[in-house]
């Protein structure tokens, strides 16, 4: 299927890991340039990422810093995200797509106690990403999640991803997509 | 009804007003010792006084900036040298202000596309860090005991976010808070301690009041149009009141409400609309 984003321009952060990898081959695939920074304001498509799992569990977290360290990486991305706006809204398309943990969904996909903090993280950025669908939808911006859990592989999550930046996926914002492969038994 | 706390150890951060007040004030009611805190020391002193003709010699009050560990861990240890074990934590600590000239004590006002990433590092030392040091400094106690309390007064915004309204700054953290208590819950299950998180609607407190005065000035609309408004999207077609807040707390808190943890309850009137 044409995505119909051919030529678009689209900017991969996180860390340098196999699903940063995926993402940008799946949207280089489409026909997207991958850009290296902000730049000038030539972003089409922000897709952000985060590693899963190294954190302290919630029981054995001592210092507020270590929650701290944990939310600055929200905090770092909606400061991304909030400075490519501008730039999508002035043109009239946008996307903007976080890569989170399917344990802000169920329990049941939280499989590690390392990976906690990553639920709780995700939690926020997908309220940011309703919120910011809400404000960029007026100006054709969609802002949406895939959530990775159980066995999913990068090029699987990265499926999902290039699917919610394509032209097609352009009534769906605000959402959070579980590729998880079924994990989980919340029916919403 | 006999909720089975006759003689329980409980905090309340933000007791000196509003929700906290109304919550020590239930708790005391079911024969609970209460310790109150607030940053206030007047106000906080006022209160004290107050709830204390009501169940002599069973509340104490330590003011304390609850936002941050050092003074929650202050106020757990006067606790326990004055009534002993913390049995009961309730966590009502408001998101910051950043401009009460602007937000009239309502929550820090501004929208996605201008909120300084400073800001929300506040707002998470206000709402998450605030709730996790509370949990954190009395959950030893409650595991001695094999028994333990845990409530959250959060906001309805961390189902729901309110995208209607400049409140980017609860609408991002507050989810966290609740999912941080649901990840406790199920950590905590085992020892006989149940977690759960207040969806708070709009319940008429002051600060209430003063955000609704200052969003009538900026819509250049009265006092009686916004709520007038607000109210008519309300199933109950009306405000909460603390003592309602208060109410479904004391219950959670209650030995009858064991069995109820890692949720996250609303008290709003029927506005959210999620399923």
């Amino acid at each position: 299927m044409d995505l119909g984003i051919t030529g678009r321009s689209a900017l991969v952060v996180g860390p340098d890991d196999e699903l940063g990898a995926a993402c940008r081959r799946a949207l280089a695939a489409e026909g997207v340039r991958l850009a290296t920074s902000i730049g000038d304001g030539e972003v089409d498509i922000l897709v952000a990422h985060s590693a899963a799992g190294g954190h302290p569990s919630l029981l054995d977290v001592q210092a507020a810093a270590e929650l701290h360290q944990s939310w600055n990486v929200v905090v770092d991305t909606l400061d991304l995200f909030r400075a490519a706006l501008p730039a999508m809204a002035s043109r009239g398309w946008g996307r903007f797509v976080f890569v989170g943990a399917a344990g802000s969904r169920s329990l049941d996909a939280i499989d590690a106690i390392d990976e906690e903090l990553d639920a709780i993280t995700s939690l926020a950025m997908r309220a940011a990403q309703k919120v910011l669908a809400a404000e960029a939808g007026p100006a054709n911006v969609t802002a949406n999640s895939v959530l990775r859990g159980g066995e999913a592989t990068a090029d699987e999550v990265a499926a999902a991803v290039t699917f919610l930046c394509s032209e097609g996926a352009g009534y769906i914002t605000g959402v959070s997509i579980d590729v998880a492969g079924g994990v989980g038994s919340a029916v919403y | 009804m006999d909720y089975g706390i006759n003689d329980k150890v409980a905090i309340v951060s933000g007791g000196s007003r509003g929700i906290g007040r109304a919550i020590a004030e239930a708790l005391l009611g079911e024969g609970a010792f209460v310790m109150i805190s607030a940053r206030t020391e007047v106000t906080l002193a006022a209160a004290a006084v107050e709830l204390d003709a009501l169940a002599p010699g069973r509340v104490a009050a330590v003011a304390a900036d609850m936002t941050d560990p050092d003074g929650v861990q202050a106020v757990v240890d006067a606790t326990r040298a004055r009534f002993g074990p913390v049995s009961i934590a309730v966590s009502n600590v408001i998101g910051h202000v950043i401009d009460s000239k602007k937000e009239g004590d309502g929550p820090g006002a501004g929208n996605f596309a201008s909120m300084p990433a400073a800001e929300y590092r506040r707002e998470f030392q206000h709402l998450f860090v605030s709730a996790w040091a509370l949990a954190h400094a009395c959950i030893p106690d409650m595991r001695a005991q094999r028994w333990g309390r845990i409530c959250n007064i959060g906001s309805g915004v961390a189902r729901e976010p309110a995208t209607e309204l400049p409140h980017v700054l609860p609408n991002v953290v507050r989810p966290a808070v609740a999912g941080m208590h649901r990840i406790l819950a199920a950590r905590l299950a085992g020892d006989g301690i149940t977690v759960n998180n207040i969806l708070t609607g709009s319940i008429l407190t002051d600060r209430n009041l003063s955000y609704w005065n200052w969003l009538a000035g900026e819509t250049g609309s009265t006092f009686e149009a916004v709520t007038a408004g607000f109210h008519s999207r309300i199933p109950l077609r009306r405000q909460g009141k603390p003592e309602e807040m208060a109410a479904l707390v004391a219950f959670l808190c209650s030995q009858r409400a064991a069995r109820i943890t890692g949720q996250s309850i609303p008290v709003d009137g029927g506005i959210t609309r999620h399923l």
